[in-house]
């Protein structure tokens, strides 16, 4: 309907593929992790994986032109990765400077570029084709990638860090996506919808969706249409 | 899935969320404005106000069997939802292909369905609160915005879309954190009556399986 799934086949049979090799490996490490580490470990994870991020936080802002946030991501990388200790402690949002994530998909659409034909990416899950060439350029410009290609112990370390991160990312979700799972009738469907609108409204940064976008969501059937019927 | 960063914040409910306000008692009795010309009996942010206190006061006892707590939630949604509105909303094109009385069948389901999903998340609240904000007008419609604010992690920000029906305002919507239940739920059963020919009595035979009815 309003998502533009063309192959949405082959995207059910990634879904579903992507769905076992989480029960099997990523689903029991975040349940672990989500019993056993304490909160302020949750805390300093969440804070590390962030800070991973600044680099291309920075970057796409500054692609697109807006400077203010560009160094404003820069000086958080900056201050928490020495005072906070390799980004462990977000001693920057104590300074007063909030985390804004910003990837090139999103600088995609700041440019106009739509969002294309859904694509359930493996292992990674949910996207579009935007946000998958997005992915693709993060992960050739972020700084992480060039140094991991030069040393063998940046490598290891870089390839830890996507562990942790991913880590992070499945106990983020965890108990949302279980009580999607089990309410929805149609969770694949659920899942495409969310993250179009996710996606949105972190292109936004968050702002609520102006007039024009709140009717466009529901072009093809809008709650004016739904009043209408109902009064007949 | 590293980047599958779908975030559906706090239980990513209708109201699964924000019901769980331990409200502070706002003076949610608005002795409604006595102002001839404005014939609206309550404005909308007073109404969210008034479920809020009495989701509060009816869902969050923990003595409830589930049975009676899902009742109440029904007819909480009852008194300040639009139902036939929203059922419309979440059937899409669909809604055409089928007669008022199996709307008005279709709307206790849906209720019925909601209320299995989310009435249990009022059971386990400690120390939330729940606070209403401003309200912005967009069209025809009112947005009123709200916070829930818990005591570990971040505040989860609400979003009530509502409309006035014969000088009430009522509830079309409700976004959590950018995320619309009306159009999340819509594009879910759409899907699934897509899924099979079109053929709508495939979502209600699913939701009764779900619900039990």
């Amino acid at each position: 309907m309003s998502d533009f799934d063309p192959i949405e086949p082959v995207n059910r049979v990634v879904h579903g593929v992507n769905g076992a090799v989480d029960f099997m490996v990523l689903y029991p490490a975040a349940m672990w992790y989500r019993d056993i580490a304490p909160e302020p470990v949750k805390t300093s994870v969440a804070s590390f994986v962030r800070n991973l991020n600044e680099p291309l936080n920075s970057l796409n802002a500054l692609l697109q032109g807006d400077p203010d946030q560009a160094a404003a991501s820069f000086q958080r990388f900056i201050m928490n990765s020495t005072l906070g200790f390799l980004g462990f402690n977000d001693v920057a949002a104590d300074f007063g400077i909030p985390y804004r994530r910003e990837d090139f998909g999103q600088t995609l659409a700041h440019y106009g570029v739509g969002a294309g034909p859904y694509i359930v990416l493996p292992l990674i899950g949910p996207s579009n084709l935007r946000d998958s060439v997005g992915l693709g350029v993060d992960y050739v410009a972020n700084p992480l990638t060039w140094g991991a290609q030069n040393s063998d112990t940046a490598e290891a370390l870089y390839l830890g860090s996507i562990g942790v991160s991913a880590l992070h990312y499945r106990y983020a979700t965890v108990n949302q996506l279980n009580e999607l799972q089990k309410s929805s009738i149609d969770y694949y469907a659920a899942l495409r919808s969310l993250y179009r609108q996710q996606r949105n409204t972190l292109i936004r940064n968050g702002a609520p969706a102006p007039a024009s976008a709140v009717e466009d969501e529901s072009a093809e059937f809008s709650f004016d249409d739904a009043v209408e019927a109902a009064s007949q | 899935m590293t980047k599958s960063k779908i975030i559906i914040p706090a239980a990513a409910a209708l109201f699964g969320v924000s019901a769980v306000w331990s409200g502070p008692v706002m003076a949610a009795t608005t002795a409604s404005p006595v102002i001839a010309e404005v014939a609206v009996d309550q404005s909308a942010a007073n109404v969210i106000q008034s479920l809020a206190d009495q989701a509060m006061a009816e869902l969050t006892d923990q003595t409830l069997g589930d049975d009676v707590r899902r009742q109440k939630f029904v007819a909480l949604m009852d008194r300040y939802f639009e139902m036939e509105v929203v059922s419309r909303f979440v059937l899409g094109r669909y809604w055409r292909s089928i007669s008022k009385e199996e709307i008005d069948e279709f709307s206790k389901l849906l209720q019925n369905y909601l209320a299995l999903n989310y009435a249990n998340q009022f059971k386990a609240f400690n120390g939330e609160q729940f606070v209403v904000g401003s309200e912005t007008e967009k069209n025809k419609d009112t947005f009123v915005n709200s916070q829930f604010v818990r005591p570990d992690g971040p505040p989860v920000n609400i979003v009530w879309r509502m409309r006035l029906f014969d000088n009430h305002y009522k509830i079309i919507d409700v976004s959590i954190e950018g995320l619309s239940m009306g159009i999340t739920q819509r594009d879910e059963f759409t899907s699934v009556i897509q899924q099979n020919n079109d053929d709508v009595s495939a979502l209600t035979s699913a939701l009764k399986a779900k619900t039990g009815l």
